[in-house]
């Protein structure tokens, strides 16, 4: 350590005012960056805010307000807006130019561009995140060294976790950028195709013609039989690309997918979010109270857990049909609620152990002993022990809520049509998996793997670098913290 | 001994009054009653010990006094526990956390761990400064610091921003100290508060508290297992053996004249202050736990001087004190200037109404048995 005592005074604040320039370079291209999506970041703001008030069960009093801010945000530029690099176009004639697209691509060229440069994207920002932790720790952090560090450098060394945090980065980027990365909308291609048109070079007439998107979504049907199937990343009649084939009804499943993964992290992140806010005031509350208060939550926790969720979901479905809850995420929200106020128990069990264990530690009876109020206590000398296991048990249950929520809507339970579920997709494909149209079940049932696998991978990646004792022993030690990394 | 202090205890009004303590741990299995029928007080200015081996009650007791006996643990609704006449036995958790702190506080044994080692030192003095003084900000910091100087910690500022494991153990122990007086206490509880110190650090503690005494006329309750070191802090000492105080007196009156065979056996197992050329004595056996209220001594098994009634009568204290002395001992040996039949017959006597009570057949409220603090 070489901080002077002049040194060790210094706030974080001073030290960047004595050296500006990493920090200010730092952030002037981060802005410059985001500046680039400008316009997406403030239309999802507002479509954010539309949907709450839409909610609002007596009226709408700010619809008008919303709807012009809405279309203001539309007219901000924005690099990759399907507007700056279209892939929808036309044909005009049998072997003709394409029109409509970027630069007269033909769609695929286009649609493959506007993927990897938003891929490109998010990479950079991630990338300009890691470079700024860099830039702390060398300029402004007064510390040579943390804890910190190790787990940083014992996560980058995981090959498991690294493999996790990739998936799940992508399947991020699928989620939030998923009006982008689709060849179509959702709302052009599956919510409402009747209300929009597009133009296609028609062989027969010889001519452009216009049609409604829902005729051609049942001329590209992928049934199994002769020819009806549109596989993966093949074209239809009507000059449409579709990365990964078309569903049975033709609507294209690469759109489906993207905003599935929208509605999958919604319900995982609200599910988690219940669950993660529940255990952790029960298990800090039957850590510091124990006795009774600890006896009544693992009875009220084992009460739920008995509680079949399948047969709870159905019922939950029936008796709010038509409620506006139901209405919200086209009963996304109710299946979120009920996945995290039965879920949470075991989470609880989880996290009850360790927060046991720091309840014994001396230090809690001596805030006790001199007065502290019992939050305080739980929360500034118990919660800072227990937060590393959440993290790790909260990625791992994120992954059993996806497939828990992929399963219901396999089975028919839970998200209305037409919202793209992942479930839905593969429940819709199930008849097809012998035949030549074996895409419509197969993709998004290994993407539902993956993504389950990849939060798990990175729960044991957090696991094993927060757990100092993980250190340089490659399947050595035989503590249970340390089991299941499986690399 | 050397430096021993001669406090007179003052006619003020003590700070701490136990009467009649028993605390018990009930388990599926059994019931445990760690601490049984204790009674003393705690005079302004003065250093209570207690000291006893370990299994003997002792943190029991200070945790019981500071209402922190965890589940299944629990008082006896009999004991009382009065703070400046205040009632604490029955208080609920709230009402408790109003006296903790603000009027009595307390020091574990083991400094590492009663330091929380993810927020600086100062941090945690400032939060115990902001309950109990409302100091926040640059007041709190000035505030920390001189507590800080004030149990001889150098380049107080500094420290105040370090973590606890850049302190060593005795000014870690220092810092805990330093941390209970922020909360401006009238009574300190030492719960082996040296004992994970090396001597010359110990000294130096033992020091530190002297002197904080003595500029605010704090109380102490002293714990500790070491005889050596309540011969330097206590001005009275209870002896305590499974969960029962077997004698009380002044600590000077208690080395120079021990009383009862475990004080004595105590006493003798101290290095260097027997016979150099004879080997080191030491009490065989261990102390018993105790499961409800005894009916014999729980002494007797390892006890020197047993005899037959040691099983069967349980011994009440008696006056063993020449003069005016305050000296107590609860064992069948004495009083010594009567015939041995009349001596066991005081105790038989002295110990029917706890018998009582512990058959369960009468809640009493006895003003006997704690006779000898009344004087």
């Amino acid at each position: 350590m070489t901080g002077t005592q002049h040194a060790i005074h210094e706030s974080m604040r001073s030290r960047i005012v004595a050296n500006y320039r990493p920090a200010l370079l730092w952030v002037t291209v981060l802005f410059a960056i985001v500046a680039f999506e400008a316009g997406a970041i403030f239309n999802l703001l507002v479509e954010i805010l539309q949907g709450l008030v839409s909610v609002y069960p007596f009226g709408n009093p700010f619809a008008e307000q919303v709807a012009s801010a809405k279309s203001v945000s539309e007219s901000i530029p924005t690099l990759l807006s399907r507007e700056t690099i279209p892939n929808q176009g036309w044909q005009t004639s049998a072997n003709g130019p394409w029109e409509g697209t970027f630069l007269g691509l033909e769609p695929m060229a286009a649609w493959l561009l506007r993927f990897l440069l938003t891929y490109a994207y998010a990479g950079v920002i991630v990338a300009w995140f890691a470079y700024g932790y860099r830039l702390y720790r060398r300029h402004y952090r007064r510390a040579d060294w943390t804890p910190t560090d190790d787990v940083v450098r014992r996560l980058s060394s995981h090959s498991w976790g690294k493999f996790g945090l990739a998936v799940v980065l992508v399947f991020l980027v699928m989620a939030l950028f998923a009006p982008t990365l689709g060849p179509t909308t959702s709302e052009q291609n599956i919510e409402n195709p009747y209300s929009y048109t597009m133009k296609h070079f028609d062989a027969e007439s010889g001519s452009v013609e216009e049609i409604y998107v829902g005729d051609a979504n049942s001329g590209s049907e992928s049934q199994g039989a002769g020819d009806d199937n549109i596989g993966p990343w093949s074209y239809d009649d009507f000059g449409r690309f579709h990365p990964f084939g078309t569903l049975p009804n033709g609507k294209d499943l690469f759109t489906f997918m993207v905003y599935g993964a929208r509605v999958s992290l919604f319900i995982g992140l609200t599910a988690m979010g219940i669950m993660g806010v529940l255990a952790t005031v029960f298990a800090m509350v039957t850590a510091y109270y124990k006795g009774l208060v600890d006896l009544s939550v693992v009875i009220v926790g084992d009460s739920v857990m008995a509680i079949p969720q399948l047969l709870l979901l159905i019922l939950v479905a029936a008796v709010f049909n038509g409620h506006w809850l139901d209405s919200i995420y086209n009963g996304g929200l109710l299946i979120a609620l009920v996945f995290g106020f039965t879920g949470w128990p075991a989470l609880w069990r989880a996290v009850r152990g360790p927060a046991f264990q720091v309840s014994t530690e001396e230090w809690v009876d001596a805030a006790r002993s001199f007065g502290q109020r019992p939050s305080a206590t739980m929360r500034k000398h118990m919660l800072p022990y227990v937060v590393g296991y959440l993290l790790v048990y909260a990625s791992m249950t994120l992954g059993g809520v996806i497939i828990g929520t992929a399963a219901l809507s396999f089975l028919g339970i839970g998200i209305d049509q037409p919202t793209p579920e992942w479930g839905t997709a593969v429940a819709r494909g199930q008849p097809f998996v012998a035949t030549q149209s074996w895409h419509i079940a197969m993709i998004p049932g290994l993407m539902v793997v993956a993504v389950v696998t990849a939060f798990n991978a990175l729960g044991d990646g957090i696991r094993d670098a927060i757990d100092p004792q993980s250190e340089g022993s490659e399947g050595g030690t035989s503590t249970a913290a340390a089991g299941g990394g499986g690399g | 001994m050397s430096q021993q202090r001669h406090r007179q205890r003052t006619e003020a009004a003590p700070v701490l009054t136990v009467e009649n303590l028993r605390t018990e741990f009930q388990t599926d299995k059994e019931v445990i009653r760690a601490i049984d029928d204790v009674s003393f007080d705690v005079h302004p200015g003065e250093t209570v010990g207690i000291v006893g081996e370990s299994g003997s009650g002792k943190s029991v007791t200070a945790r019981s006094i500071m209402g922190l006996v965890d589940d299944p643990g629990r008082i006896l609704d009999e004991s009382s526990i009065r703070f400046h006449g205040e009632e604490l036995v029955g208080k609920t958790e709230s009402q408790y956390r109003n006296v903790r702190g603000s009027g009595m506080t307390m020091v574990f044994q083991d400094p590492l761990s009663s330091l929380n080692p993810v927020y600086t030192v100062g941090n945690q003095i400032k939060e115990a400064l902001r309950l109990h003084q409302g100091l926040k900000g640059k007041e709190a910091t000035e505030r920390a610091a001189e507590l800080l100087k004030a149990v001889s910690i150098p380049d107080a500022r500094r420290r105040l921003t370090e973590y606890p494991h850049q302190f060593s153990g005795g000014m870690r122990q220092r810092a805990v100290i330093a941390m209970a007086l922020a909360c401006d206490p009238d009574l300190l509880i030492c719960d082996e508060p040296t004992t994970a110190l090396d001597v010359t650090i110990q000294a130096q503690i033992l020091e530190l508290l002297n002197d904080i005494q003595e500029a605010e006329d704090l109380a102490i309750i002293f714990i500790t297992h070491d005889m050596g070191v309540i011969a330097q802090v206590a001005d009275r000492v209870n002896v305590m053996y499974s969960g029962e105080f077997v004698e009380k007196a002044p600590v000077e009156e208690l080395f120079a004249n021990p009383r009862h065979p475990y004080t004595q056996g105590l006493l003798q197992s101290i290095p260097g202050r027997g016979d150099p050329d004879e080997r080191l004595r030491s009490i065989e056996g261990d102390v018993p736990t105790p499961h409800g209220a005894a009916t014999y001594c729980r002494f007797a098994p390892r006890c020197p001087k047993a005899f037959d009634e040691c099983e069967s009568i349980h011994p009440a204290h008696v006056d063993v004190g020449d003069g005016d002395v305050v000296h107590t001992a609860a064992c069948l040996l004495y009083p010594d200037d009567v015939p041995q039949e009349e001596a066991l017959d005081v105790h038989r006597e002295r110990e029917s109404p706890a018998e009582r009570t512990a058959d369960g057949e009468s809640p009493l409220v006895d003003e006997n048995t704690p006779a000898e603090e009344k004087q």
